[in-house]
């Protein structure tokens, strides 16, 4: 019964000029979103590979040079981007994809699309990602607003229910011809993407992580199977298929557009970070101290003098300049930790903000879903950055090390490549899906419950709408 | 057959409805008159379990509508005033459609098709959007509906009105197969003429009070028209 209701509902629709008008529409625009994506995706992908490779080539092929001279020489690390950021580009047009890693400092990322937008780019301003989340829900609006009021007013309601048709499978199965609608719209959008994502792969498809793809196609599947029970419930409750259409609208536009502005403003209300500047000049206040780092020095100095029983440093068999580099080092990491980790903090706070504000909004859930399934989401970027950083410090300690074996006193110390080949090349694995999954259960709980609510609603809407 | 027994409906302390009792038996067509607000549609709502009576019961081949309507509604079809159907369909896709929903999905193609001329709709008609059907054909579409439903009680709410004589006339005689066929019918209506000519029972109502029941074969038409202004008129 159920299915033949849902064929029914599907066959109408495909017979309806305004249904086909809007599929066409929304076929567009999410082609094009993807088309931008991948562009800007293989775009960017190309420059990292070549820019990866030659940093790496520039960095073993220095010239003989003291090591702390090749520390500020320094290397690139490049994030790597998941082939779903081509759905979804998330945060890294914003936060940037690339940093430099040199001595003494940790860098902000640099390449920052959105300072620096192409043409293709402002073309497909709108991301696949947004039109999943914006404009699809849009389009379930006008598909389902009147497809219970409107058989109501036609009076075909009445001639239903005369029949012995249970409410349920009325609702269950328009539900499930407005699905079936949804995704034949959307079938050619996925297929493309599908077959972006194998282009841009070097092993095939599979190469990528398929687990992050299914899960990505099931949230949107949950997202709109939330969209079609609350707007098909509204049609069931409203007085008049007008009254459905601006309330299913007033409710769009507040999902979409209002509250994601509205929770932005309420975390950093509950959780404000410091302006950039403010930021930088408070970190730079605490690393201009060198009190710490001289005392630690000095302990330091007085233990290896007496450890080697001699008078001078010079007299020492390693050189002190590297230990002095190193703490300083030291010292400065304590310094990034402690600012970057509380900055990183109201982030996270900020972010768990808004995946608890999904309970509002669901389209808010589905965000951070989206982007961390996409790996462009701030957890993930912050997983890179501490990786980074990491191997930032490593870099740093290899070269040090080097300095406090070798450097003679008095004398300048020149090392090779052999120093340098002995920094490993920057090796990033982007954290496991499982990972990504922990760090959203609270998304992924509030899309549940709307899943749940949202059915509920819709069947109880059904079961005491009234006939005429 | 159709049973009231002491139905009574109030809407927010109107009576629409005053312990109507009345038996439809099979093969007979009883004809409800009476003024608009009289309570007939009323009376079909409560069959259909549209609506919920404030007392009394309304019963189909002896089940009560209130405690199982899914159950009743086998044995009921139903015709309002304009059988409505959905205009992005063919005429066969509707009847297909309105067939499945109630209970039959399995007819072919040439079954349904088969409906269609039972009811006197061209073959051509059958696989045309319905956009383009007139009233006539509406009505003829809920006959077939009914008749592939193998509905054994027929509820009709003013079926004829804005018909032309002609299409009228034929509805009639669609309904006179129908009640010769076994099936109790129900039909509330303004057409006193219609009454005469395919009722075999007439039943006045005013003021949700049924005030009158005679057998068609009583009187003459103009007898019967006589009677209904005559309690038509204080």
């Amino acid at each position: 019964m159920v299915l033949r209701i849902a064929r029914k509902e599907l066959v109408e629709m495909m017979r309806d000029g305004r249904f086909r008008v809007l599929s066409a529409i929304v076929l567009a625009v999410s082609l094009v979103s993807l088309l931008a994506g991948w562009k800007h995706y293989t775009d960017l992908s190309r420059q990292h590979e070549t820019a990866a490779a030659s940093t790496r080539e520039q960095w073993v092929n220095q010239p003989e040079k003291n090591p702390h001279s090749a520390a500020h020489y320094g290397v690139y690390a490049f994030k790597p981007k998941s082939q779903l950021a081509i759905v979804d580009t998330g945060i890294d047009p914003y936060m940037g994809v690339a940093v430099w890693l040199e001595a003494h400092r940790q860098n902000e990322f640099k390449y920052r699309p959105a300072q620096d937008r192409t043409a293709v780019q402002r073309f497909g301003e709108m991301t696949a990602g947004e039109v999943l989340q914006v404009l699809l829900p849009l389009f379930v609006v006008l598909m389902t607003f009147s497809a219970f009021s409107g058989e109501r007013e036609q009076g075909t309601l009445r001639q239903l229910l005369s029949l012995g048709v249970r409410r349920r499978d009325l609702m269950m199965g328009k539900a499930l011809g407005i699905a079936a609608a949804l995704g034949l719209v959307l079938v050619p959008s996925v297929i493309m993407g599908v077959v972006a994502m194998a282009l841009t792969l070097e092993g095939g498809l599979l190469a990528g992580d398929p687990m992050r793809a299914v899960l990505l196609v099931a949230v949107y599947a949950a997202y709109f199977a939330v969209m079609i029970a609350l707007a098909l419930g509204v049609s069931a409750w409203a007085a008049s298929s007008r009254l459905a259409l601006v309330i299913l609208l007033s409710f769009w536009f507040t999902n979409s557009l209002i509250a994601s502005r509205a929770v932005s403003d309420l975390a950093s209300a509950l959780h404000p970070t410091p302006s950039a500047i403010e930021f930088q000049q408070a970190m730079q206040a605490d690393l201009d101290d060198r009190a710490p780092v001289q005392r630690r020095l000095d302990e330091r100095r007085a233990a290896l003098l007496r450890e080697y029983n001699v008078d001078t440093i010079d007299a020492l068999p390693i050189a002190f300049s590297g230990i002095s580099l190193q703490e300083g080092e030291e010292y400065a990491n304590l310094v990034f930790d402690r600012h970057y980790g509380r900055l990183f903090d109201l982030y996270d706070r900020q972010n768990r903000v808004h995946q608890l504000a999904g309970v509002v909004a669901p389209m808010l859930a589905v965000r951070s879903l989206s982007m961390g399934l996409a790996g462009t989401d701030f957890l993930q970027h912050r997983d890179f950055i501490r990786a980074a950083e990491d191997y930032r410090r490593d870099i740093q300690r290899i070269l040090n090390g080097d300095i406090v074996r070798n450097q003679k006193p008095g004398q300048v110390y020149l090392a090779g490549r052999a120093l340098w080949e002995e920094v490993p090349p920057f090796d990033y694995e982007a954290p496991a899906t499982s990972w990504v999954l922990a760090a959203y259960t609270t998304s992924l709980l509030v899309l549940g419950l709307w899943m749940a609510a949202a059915v509920a609603w819709m069947l109880r809407a059904g079961a005491t709408a009234r006939v005429d | 057959m159709l049973e009231a027994t002491n139905l009574t409906k109030h809407y927010n302390g109107v009576t629409a409805l005053d312990s109507l009792t009345l038996t439809v038996e099979p093969g007979e067509v009883f004809c409800l008159l009476g003024a608009n607000g009289a309570g007939k549609t009323t009376t079909i709502n409560l069959f259909l379990n549209f609506i919920a009576p404030t007392s009394g019961t309304a019963a189909i081949n002896g089940i009560d509508v209130v405690q199982q309507p899914l159950e009743t509604k086998k044995y009921v079809a139903y015709i309002p005033e304009t059988v409505m159907l959905y205009r992005n369909l063919t005429g066969l896709e509707n009847l297909e459609y309105f067939a499945a929903l109630a209970g039959r999905p399995d007819y072919t193609r040439d079954q349904l098709l088969g409906f269609f001329q039972e009811v006197g709709l061209a073959g051509d008609a059958a696989d045309r959007r319905v956009g383009t059907y007139s009233k006539g054909m509406r009505q003829k579409v809920g006959i077939a509906i009914a008749i592939a439903k193998g509905a054994r009680s027929l509820l009709l709410d003013e079926p004829t009105s804005g018909l032309d004589p002609k299409a009228s006339n034929e509805f009639s005689d669609l309904l006179k197969r129908m009640s010769d066929s076994g099936v109790a019918v129900l039909m509330a209506t303004h057409d006193l003429f219609r009454a005469k000519e395919s009722g075999t029972r007439v039943g006045i109502m005013k003021h949700g009070t049924l005030v009158a029941v005679h057998g068609t074969d009583e009187f003459g038409h103009a007898d019967l028209e006589r009677l209904y202004l005559q309690y038509m008129h204080d």
